[in-house]
C-alpha cells in the first residue's frame, strides 16, 4: 500500500478490480492542511481513460511492476522507442507518456515500466537539467528569486523561473511537479 | 420510503466542522424532507451553536437524529448503514461502518470550500478504496456553476430583506444587551491574530466611534484586556457577547456594518448577509491558505463594478491574514465602506443565481456512479 500523494505518473494502482496506469497526478491542498490528488489514469484491461480524485493520505494498492533501465531513442509515431544496454527496443504509446514528454531528449536515461510483459509507461529521474531556449530578459536588480517569469526549454515546455534566469542558462527541474529547482552553474 | 442520510462529523477544532454539518443536516431535513442522522464526536461543540443539544448518546433535535460518535463505534448500536453517507471534510468513517457499507451505498466526501480553479475539475469525481465495496464520490462546494455551490435556505434572502425593511437590528441587538446607536458596528469573529492590537489601536484613532462585538472566547478576552490596559481616546468600545445559536447568527451579521468572520460557515453566511466583510481564513502549513484567499479575492473583486475601488478590501484581507496589518489598512477599509456595501449586495445577488448546495447534493446522490 502507498499513500495517494506518493503515487507517480507511470505507477499502476488498483481501482476496484481494474489495474490503472497513472497518466497524470495533480496535488492540491484542500483545507485545514488536508489535500487531494486528482489522477488521470488508463485501464490496463479495457484501455479506457478516466479521472479520479483521492485524499492525499488515502491508501491505494500499488501493483508491483517490472522495470528496466533504458534511454530514450526515437519517436516512431505514435510510439516512443526506448533502448536498454543490450540494444533491446521497447515501445511506449504516446498517450501513456504523460508529463515525461515535457522533458524528453535523445539519450535521456529513464525506466520503462512493464505490466504482464507489456511496456506501459516511463518513469523519469526526479530531476532533469535543461537549457532555457527562450525567456524575457532578466530584470536588473531583482535577484531575490521570488519574482518569476515564464521560460521555455528545448522541448517547448514552459515553466516559471526566477527573474534572474536568462536564455542559455541550465536549470534543474523537478519532474514530479514541473517546477524550477535551481540554476545550474 | 424516505431515504436515510448519515452525516459523520469530527470536530477537529473550533466550530467550523459542526457549523457546516449542522446546517447541512437542517437543510436536508427541513427543505428536502430527508431522514437525517448526524454523528458528532464532540457534542459540547455542537451545543455551543445549538443549545437544544444535550450530552447523551442519542437524541432528536429539530427533527434530526443526533448521535454521539464514540471511539468504540459499533454497528450493533448504530443499526443499518444509511442509503447516503456523508463523510464531512473527509473525516473518515468508522471502520465498522465502512466494512458494512454495501457496494450500492452512496458515499460522499463533502470537501472544503475553495474558490481555486482546480476545484471544478475535481468536483463530482469518484475513487475506490481497497477497504470498501462502495465508490466514494467527491463533492466540492464552490462559487461557480461547475461546483456544488453554497448552502442557502430557500427563504434566506427574503428573511434578510424583511429584517432590514423592518429595521429589526435594534431589537435583535437588544436581546444581546447591545445598544443600537449610530456607532459603526463591527463583529469580530476571528481566530487569535497578531493583528488584533493594531486593529484596536487603529479603531481607537477615530474619528468615527466603533462598537466592536466579539463572541466570548480567547479573542474577546485579549481585546478586552488590551483596552483595559491603558487609557484610550474612547473611539472604540468592545463587548463580549454570548455565542448565538446558528439560527440567529444571520441576524447578528445583518445587524452589523462590518463582519470580520472566519473559517467556512460564517464566511459563507457573511456573504449572504450582503454586508462588507473580512475573511480570516484558517491558517495552513506553507501558506496554502493565502493562495485560497487570493483565489477568493480574485473572484470577489472581478465581479465588481469597474468604478468601485475594492483595493482597500483586498489589502486589508491580505494584511490581516499575513499578519502585516497597519492602521492605514483599517482607515482605508473604513473609507471604502460605501463601495463595499454596494458590492456586497451585488455579490450576494450573484451568488443566489448559483446552485444551492443541498439541492445539488441531493441530485448528485441520485445519479449512479
Amino acid at each position: 500500500m502507498k499513500q495517494a500523494q506518493e503515487v507517480r505518473v507511470g505507477n499502476v494502482i488498483m481501482q476496484g478490480k481494474d489495474p490503472m496506469v497513472i497518466l497524470k497526478a495533480e496535488y492540491n491542498k484542500s483545507g485545514r492542511n488536508a489535500a487531494v490528488v486528482k489522477m488521470k489514469m488508463k485501464s490496463l484491461l479495457q484501455g479506457g481513460v478516466t479521472e479520479t480524485v483521492l485524499r492525499a493520505d488515502d491508501k491505494v494498492e500499488l501493483v508491483m511492476l517490472d522495470r528496466k533501465e533504458v534511454t530514450y531513442s526515437y519517436f516512431a509515431d505514435p510510439l516512443y522507442v526506448f533502448m536498454d544496454a543490450e540494444y533491446n527496443q521497447f515501445e511506449v504509446e504516446g498517450e501513456n507518456m504523460g508529463d515525461a514528454l515535457n522533458y524528453l531528449q535523445d539519450g535521456l536515461p529513464c525506466e520503462v515500466v512493464f505490466y504482464e510483459g507489456r511496456a506501459i509507461s516511463v518513469e523519469l529521474p526526479n530531476s532533469v537539467v535543461r537549457e532555457i531556449v527562450y525567456t524575457e530578459p532578466a530584470v536588473r536588480g531583482d535577484t531575490s528569486g521570488k519574482v518569476m517569469k515564464p521560460a521555455k526549454i528545448d522541448t517547448g515546455f514552459e515553466l516559471p523561473v526566477p527573474a534572474f534566469c536568462e536564455i542559455g542558462d541550465k536549470i534543474e527541474i523537478d519532474t514530479r511537479t514541473g517546477e524550477y529547482r535551481s540554476r545550474v552553474k | 420510503m424516505t431515504p436515510r442520510w448519515d452525516i459523520f462529523c469530527k470536530v477537529v477544532d473550533n466550530l467550523g466542522d459542526i457549523g457546516v454539518c449542522w446546517r447541512l443536516a437542517r437543510l436536508l431535513h427541513d427543505e428536502h424532507g430527508l431522514a437525517v442522522r448526524l454523528w458528532v464526536d464532540d457534542l459540547a461543540a455542537h451545543q455551543r451553536i445549538c443549545p437544544g443539544v444535550v450530552i447523551c448518546d442519542s437524541q432528536v433535535v429539530s427533527g434530526i437524529e443526533v448521535r454521539h460518535w464514540p471511539d468504540d463505534f459499533s454497528m450493533a448500536t448504530a443499526g443499518q448503514v444509511a442509503e447516503v453517507v456523508i463523510d464531512a471534510f473527509g473525516c473518515g468513517l468508522p471502520a465498522a461502518y465502512l466494512a458494512a457499507m454495501p457496494a450500492d451505498a452512496v458515499w460522499v466526501n463533502l470537501e472544503y470550500l475553495s474558490a481555486e480553479p482546480w476545484v471544478a475539475a475535481c468536483h463530482g469525481l469518484h475513487s475506490r478504496l481497497p477497504d470498501c465495496a462502495a465508490p466514494r464520490r467527491f463533492f466540492f462546494p464552490g462559487f461557480t456553476p461547475h461546483t456544488g455551490g453554497l448552502m442557502r435556505e430557500h427563504d434566506l434572502v427574503a428573511r434578510r430583506q424583511r429584517f432590514e425593511d423592518a429595521g429589526a437590528a435594534s431589537a435583535f441587538l437588544a436581546t444581546l444587551g447591545v445598544p443600537a446607536d449610530a456607532r459603526l458596528k463591527v463583529l469580530l469573529f476571528c481566530y487569535p491574530s497578531v493583528c488584533l492590537p493594531t486593529l484596536i489601536e487603529a479603531m481607537d484613532e477615530g474619528p468615527a466611534p466603533v462598537l466592536l462585538l466579539i463572541p466570548e472566547g480567547a479573542v474577546a478576552q485579549s481585546v478586552l484586556a488590551q483596552l483595559a490596559a491603558k487609557p484610550r481616546r474612547g473611539f472604540v468600545e468592545a463587548r463580549a457577547i454570548p455565542f448565538v445559536p446558528q439560527e440567529s447568527f444571520d441576524e447578528l451579521l445583518w445587524s452589523m456594518d462590518v463582519n470580520i468572520v472566519r473559517g467556512e460557515d460564517s464566511f459563507v453566511r457573511a456573504q449572504w448577509a450582503a454586508k462588507p466583510f473580512v475573511w480570516h481564513i484558517y491558517p495552513q502549513e506553507g501558506g496554502a491558505h493565502l493562495a485560497k484567499l487570493e483565489a477568493f479575492m480574485a473572484r470577489y473583486t472581478a465581479a465588481s463594478d469597474p468604478q468601485s475601488n475594492l483595493k482597500p478590501w483586498s489589502d486589508f484581507n491580505l494584511a490581516w491574514n499575513e499578519g502585516t496589518l497597519t492602521a492605514a489598512h483599517w482607515h482605508a477599509l473604513k473609507a471604502a465602506l460605501p463601495a463595499l456595501s454596494h458590492h456586497a449586495q451585488d455579490w450576494a445577488t450573484r451568488l443566489s443565481t448559483l446552485p444551492e448546495l443541498t439541492s445539488a447534493l441531493v441530485q448528485f446522490c441520485a445519479k449512479p456512479v
